[in-house]
C-alpha cells in the first residue's frame, strides 16, 4: 500500500479531519454503496442524525471487514446528508470515532435520500493494496441480506478505472428525449452510458459504482426498477441515490454517472 | 497523460467536456471538493460565485500541484452548485483555467454545501 497524503501547504483541511488529496499507487481498490442508518430489519434506526451516523459508519466497518479493510484505508469519502445543523451537532462526531487517517472528502446537502427520514448517507473508495495477481477483476458482494438491486462493495482487483461524465438523456443532436418522461429518460440515460461503456470496451458488467441524481425519488423509483434490470441482468454495481433540486438543464429529470473497469 | 479519452457519436457530451476517461497508469488521486477558502480559511468572495469558483480553481490546482501534476491530469470532475442561475459563470471560469476540453464532468445543483456562504463545490479525480 503507497498511500501519500496531499496537503498542498493548506493544513486547514487537516484541522477538519480530512485532507486535500489523497494518493494512491492502485493495485486493488474497494468501491461501497452509499449506506445509510438502516437497522437490521431494514427500518431506520430511531433517535434522528447521531444514531444514524453511528449505524452508517459501523455498517461500512462491516464492509471494510469482509475486504480486510480499515477506515485508515480510506481515499475519499462522500457524506450526503439532508440536514447540516443535525451533521454538525452530533453527526460530525460519530464520524470521528471511526477514523484514524484522514481522507480526501466531500460533504453535500441533499433535499432528500431513499427514505424521506434518511438524514445521512456515506460512501467510500478505499485502498486494499496487495496484490491483485490470480484474482478476478471485479469481487462483487454484500454483507447484508438487503434485497436491493445493488451490491454493498466492489472490488476492483487491477486492471484500469474508467470514469464516465455524468449520463442525461440527451441525444446525439443536442436534444432532450423524453421531456417530462421519467421512463424514457431512464432508458435514454442507460441506452448513452450503454455506448460509451461499449467505445470504452467495457460492458454493464464493468461497471463498480453508480451514482444516480434525481430531482424526485418518488418518481424515479417505479422507472428506473425494470430498465436497471435489463442493463445490468443480475451483475449490478455499487450504488448510491440521492434527491437534488436540479441538473444542468431543467428538462433533464436524472443523471447517472458511473465508475467502471477493465482489464 | 497517463489516462486516455473515451468518445463516441452514439452519446455525446451536452457541454464541453470529454465524455469518459480511462486511467492508463500513474497515481491515482482523489482530491477532496474544494471551495472557495483561501489558505488561512476565510471565504473568498462572499456572495460573488465568478469570485468563489476562481479560488476553486485555484484550489484544485494547488492540490494536483502538490501531488506533482496540473489540472491536465484531471480525469474527472463534478461541480456542485447550489443556484442553477450561477452555472453560466461557473462555466466561464472553467473555460478560463481549462485550455482545451473538460475532463469527463458531472454538474449537480445541491440544497446547500457544508457552509451556507459556499456557493459551489469541485471534486475531482487524476491520474498523475
Amino acid at each position: 500500500m503507497d498511500r501519500r497524503d496531499i496537503l498542498a501547504e493548506r493544513p486547514l483541511e487537516s484541522g477538519r479531519g480530512f485532507m486535500p488529496g489523497v494518493s494512491v499507487n492502485p493495485s486493488r481498490i474497494l468501491f461501497t454503496a452509499g449506506l445509510t442508518g438502516r437497522g437490521p430489519d431494514g427500518n431506520l434506526v430511531a433517535g434522528g442524525m447521531g444514531p444514524q451516523a453511528r449505524r452508517t459508519f459501523e455498517r461500512l466497518q462491516g464492509i471494510l471487514t469482509r475486504a480486510e479493510a480499515r477506515f485508515d484505508n480510506v481515499v475519499k469519502q462522500l457524506v450526503y446528508v439532508t440536514d447540516l445543523d443535525a451533521y454538525n451537532a452530533s453527526g460530525r462526531a460519530e464520524r470521528a470515532k471511526f477514523f484514524g487517517t484522514r481522507p480526501a472528502s466531500t460533504g453535500l446537502v441533499v433535499r432528500r435520500l431513499a427514505d424521506p427520514n434518511m438524514l445521512i448517507e456515506v460512501e467510500l473508495v478505499v485502498d486494499l493494496g496487495g496484490s491483485a495477481a490470480g484474482k478476478p477483476l471485479l469481487d462483487k458482494y454484500n454483507v447484508e441480506n438487503h434485497g436491493g438491486d445493488f451490491y454493498q462493495g466492489v472490488i476492483v482487483n487491477g486492471g484500469r478505472l474508467l470514469y464516465l461524465a455524468g449520463q442525461v438523456a440527451n441525444n446525439p443532436d443536442g436534444s432532450v428525449a423524453g421531456v417530462g418522461d421519467w421512463r424514457r429518460q431512464a432508458e435514454k440515460v442507460y441506452e448513452n452510458i450503454g455506448h460509451v461503456l461499449r467505445a470504452a470496451g467495457a460492458t454493464p458488467a464493468s461497471v463498480v459504482k453508480e451514482t444516480t441524481w434525481v430531482l424526485s425519488i418518488d418518481s424515479w423509483g417505479p422507472a428506473r426498477t425494470a430498465v436497471r434490470r435489463a442493463f445490468y441482468k443480475t451483475d449490478f454495481p455499487a450504488s448510491t441515490l440521492v434527491e437534488i433540486p436540479g441538473l444542468a438543464r431543467p428538462e433533464f429529470l436524472v443523471e447517472i454517472e458511473v465508475i467502471a473497469a477493465v482489464a | 497523460m497517463p489516462f486516455s479519452t473515451i468518445a463516441t457519436p452514439e452519446a455525446k457530451p451536452v457541454a464541453n467536456y470529454k465524455m469518459a476517461t480511462r486511467m492508463e497508469g500513474g497515481r491515482l488521486l482523489y482530491i477532496s471538493g474544494q471551495v472557495a477558502w483561501d489558505a488561512a480559511g476565510n471565504i473568498v468572495g462572499k456572495g460573488d460565485v465568478r469570485a468563489q469558483a476562481r479560488q476553486v480553481f485555484e484550489n484544485l490546482r494547488g492540490v494536483l500541484r502538490a501531488a506533482g501534476g496540473d489540472l491536465a491530469n484531471l480525469m474527472k470532475i463534478t461541480t456542485y452548485i447550489t443556484r442553477l442561475e450561477d452555472f453560466p459563470a461557473v462555466a466561464q471560469a472553467r473555460g478560463e483555467v481549462f485550455q482545451g476540453e473538460l475532463p469527463a464532468s458531472t454538474l449537480i445543483v445541491v440544497k446547500s454545501l457544508f457552509h451556507p456562504d459556499f456557493l459551489l463545490e469541485i471534486e475531482g479525480v487524476a491520474s498523475v
